[in-house]
């Protein structure tokens, strides 16, 4: 039972992390590899939003989420939206620019010691029991927050106009435009939301544990998980989510705890061996050297 | 924010003036992880010793001269420290080289500071096996922790106050220094008729250390001895106790610790350090505070004093080298040095020309006290010697 809870609280983590690279993707085939800085910001807003609304945890926290949805806008309507027109690598390295930009701004703006934002905001982080398992608090809060921002994902691309129109502009930009749909504002969308899922995972991973520079790493380890399922598939990055999360959880358990480190990575390696566009993935034409 | 750019931007700003006023100071170069993922492990250290070394001048320098600290960022990446040692040696002509960084950047820096004759003193960065006797005739090292002294200091604390047959759980980082360590801690805890039931080791960083505790937790241990970055030690605890695990925890007193004790407020999670806490209110507490409000420095006091036990190293060894200062002199001095660390250990801190590391280890051991609502000191200094 413990192992089936490990499992679904490591997996929630990676499908959050995992559903940002997948909204942008699949609207503007863009990897942004600023992922795990933006979800470090994120937890950095947090941190500054417990102190600037003291004793009222649930506005820091909608403060700081509203903040991380600005900033993805901001992100894309300052930097990326520049790229329209040029190669997708010049889209991708401009992410990496940005993302060294980041790091390099929260060290000069909190320094690089450990900050608890948990403690912050007054609260901590009890653990109860679910049968013979235990969860923490945030592990709960963790999975409830994964499968809100799945279903509501799913809600809004389903049944509201901008939900079908971000879908039309991921399947054929030009079309899309012609009928009228505004792309740049579509894009600027898909990056807050990218931005405001990554903020999300990024508070509730610095409350689990503690926010420190080494959050930019987590964000890298979700990647797996989004190939694994297919880049452009949010049902993809749930179900790629639970295999790497599991692949992990039972390899620290039954073979050897220093696997789970390359676990991910294996289990990447293996799917795009037998199927580089991921399981839900769909299958397009790819450039070969 | 303002601090940080500064400290950021002054390599800059001495290195265009240094070549002009080197010959009129005691020029010190250090490559240290400022920034990157590692810096919270190393910049307090660096920032204390250079604001304590402010101070100094300020009180006239050393032997009437100035000691000019010039720091460069090395993002705890090799390349880096490599290109910093080999600008502070050739262009800065450093008559003392530093390193406060992670472990990887060691060689390259070691390798410039061996070809230019200039001693290399690691400051705040775990100490190289090459500074323990029979020492390297040109690596020195003042950090806290210890390989292996450390082990016995904490197994023998768990010996003295276990309540039953010991049980021991064993976790680290994977790292080769972590986990070389909670290795020899392994079979030391053998030879003290302990019982090693497991040892977990969790890659650097881990999303989630539950998976790592879950298996910990199983192999039913009423002792848990951790020796890591803090980051591995604490989660690692946290995830235990989570999992309803209620022994006891004994780890490494990193610079945070004390602080982090308070946070964590935990009566069975022992930390074991050589350096005093402010809880103890060493001699020179007052001074520490004092340099840090002057220098604005961004850090609680008691992350400092690692800093500042480096600051009165350098000290000490410069005002032995008399001028005008060469790395040979500088040598000499570090050769023979006995530094009165006014409380901030257990006793001085001495080198011999076989010794770089120190002669005698001195350990406490501290935890929170529920019914206090503090920290608390639960073992005074217990000396170990250190031999070849």
């Amino acid at each position: 039972m413990q192992l089936a809870v490990n499992i679904l609280v490591l997996a929630s983590i990676y499908a959050l992390i995992a559903c940002g690279y997948v909204l942008v993707y699949r609207v503007s085939r863009v990897l942004n590899l600023a992922h795990g800085e933006l979800m470090m910001l994120g937890a950095y807003a947090l941190f500054a939003t417990a102190s600037s609304f003291p004793g009222h945890p649930f506005a820091a926290v909608a403060a700081a989420a509203l903040l991380a949805l600005a900033v993805g806008g901001l992100v894309y309507w300052l930097l990326m939206r520049r790229m329209t027109g040029e190669a997708v690598l010049a889209a991708v390295l401009a992410t990496i620019g940005l993302g060294i930009l980041l790091r390099g701004a929260m060290v000069l703006a909190w320094g690089p010691q450990e900050r608890h934002p948990l403690q912050a905001l007054g609260m901590s982080n009890a653990s109860f029991a679910i049968g013979d398992a235990r969860i923490s608090s945030v592990g709960l809060l963790l999975f409830t927050a994964t499968a809100s921002v799945y279903l509501g994902l799913y809600a809004f691309l389903r049944y509201t106009a901008w939900g079908v129109r971000m879908r039309a502009a991921g399947q054929n930009p030009l079309l899309a435009a012609q009928r009228g749909i505004r792309l740049h504002a579509v894009y600027a969308l898909a990056w807050g939301l990218s931005t405001f899922t990554a903020g999300l995972a990024g508070m509730l991973i610095a409350s689990e544990s503690a926010l420190d520079q080494t959050m930019v790493v987590i964000g890298l380890k979700a990647f797996p998980a989004a190939l694994v399922g297919g880049l452009d598939s949010l049902a993809g990055a749930l179900v790629g989510a639970l295999i790497v999360g599991a692949a992990e959880v039972l390899s620290i358990h039954y073979i050897d705890p220093l696997l789970a480190e390359v676990v991910p990575f294996l289990v990447l390696l293996a799917m795009l061996i037998v199927r580089p566009w991921g399981l839900f993935g769909a299958r397009e034409e790819l450039d070969r050297v | 924010m303002k601090k940080t750019l500064r400290f950021t931007l002054m390599p800059l700003i001495v290195a265009a003036s240094a070549g002009a006023l080197a010959q009129d100071a005691y020029v010190i170069g250090v490559s240290a992880a400022m920034t990157g993922p590692a810096a919270g492990s190393y910049a307090p250290a660096v920032e204390a010793m250079k604001a304590y070394l402010d101070s100094v001048n300020s009180r006239g320098g050393i032997n009437g001269k100035p000691v000019r600290l010039i720091v460069l960022d090395d993002s705890a990446e090799p390349s880096k420290a490599a290109a910093n040692a080999k600008r502070l040696l050739a262009q800065d002509k450093v008559v003392l080289l530093m390193n406060s960084s992670l472990s990887s950047t060691y060689a390259p820096v070691v390798a410039e500071a061996k070809r230019a004759g200039v001693p290399l003193y690691f400051a705040g960065a775990v100490c190289p096996k090459d500074t323990y006797p029979p020492a390297d005739p040109m690596q020195f090292c003042s950090t806290a922790f210890g390989a292996n002294l450390d082990s016995q200091a904490a197994l023998a604390f768990v010996k003295d106050n276990a309540r039953e047959p010991v049980r021991l759980g064993l976790a680290a980082m994977a790292i080769p220094i972590a986990r070389a360590e909670i290795e020899y801690a392994e079979g030391l805890s053998k030879t003290l008729g302990m019982t090693p039931v497991d040892k977990e080791i969790s890659p650097p960083p881990a999303p989630d250390y539950t998976p790592f505790a879950t298996k910990l937790k199983e192999a039913g241990p009423n002792w848990v001895y951790s020796w890591s970055p803090w980051v591995s030690q604490i989660r690692t605890f946290e995830a235990l106790r989570r999992l309803g695990w209620g022994g006891r925890y004994i780890t490494w007193a990193h610079l945070n610790a004390e602080e982090e004790l308070g946070r964590v407020k935990d009566g069975e999670l022992y930390v074991i350090g050589t350096n005093a806490f402010f809880r103890d209110e060493p001699p020179m507490a007052a001074e520490i505070r004092a340099v840090a409000h002057r220098a604005n420095l961004n850090y609680p006091v008691t992350f400092l004093t690692e800093g500042f036990i480096a600051g009165l190293v350098v000290e000490t060894a410069l005002k032995n080298t008399p001028w005008p200062a060469t790395p040979a002199k500088v040598l000499a001095a570090m050769n023979r040095l006995k530094v009165d660390l006014k409380g901030l250990r257990g006793g001085p801190l001495e080198w011999t020309r076989d010794n770089h590391f120190r002669t005698k280890q001195y350990y406490r051991v501290w935890r929170w006290d529920p019914a206090k609502q503090q920290v608390t000191r639960v073992q005074d200094w217990r000396v170990i010697e250190v031999k070849r």
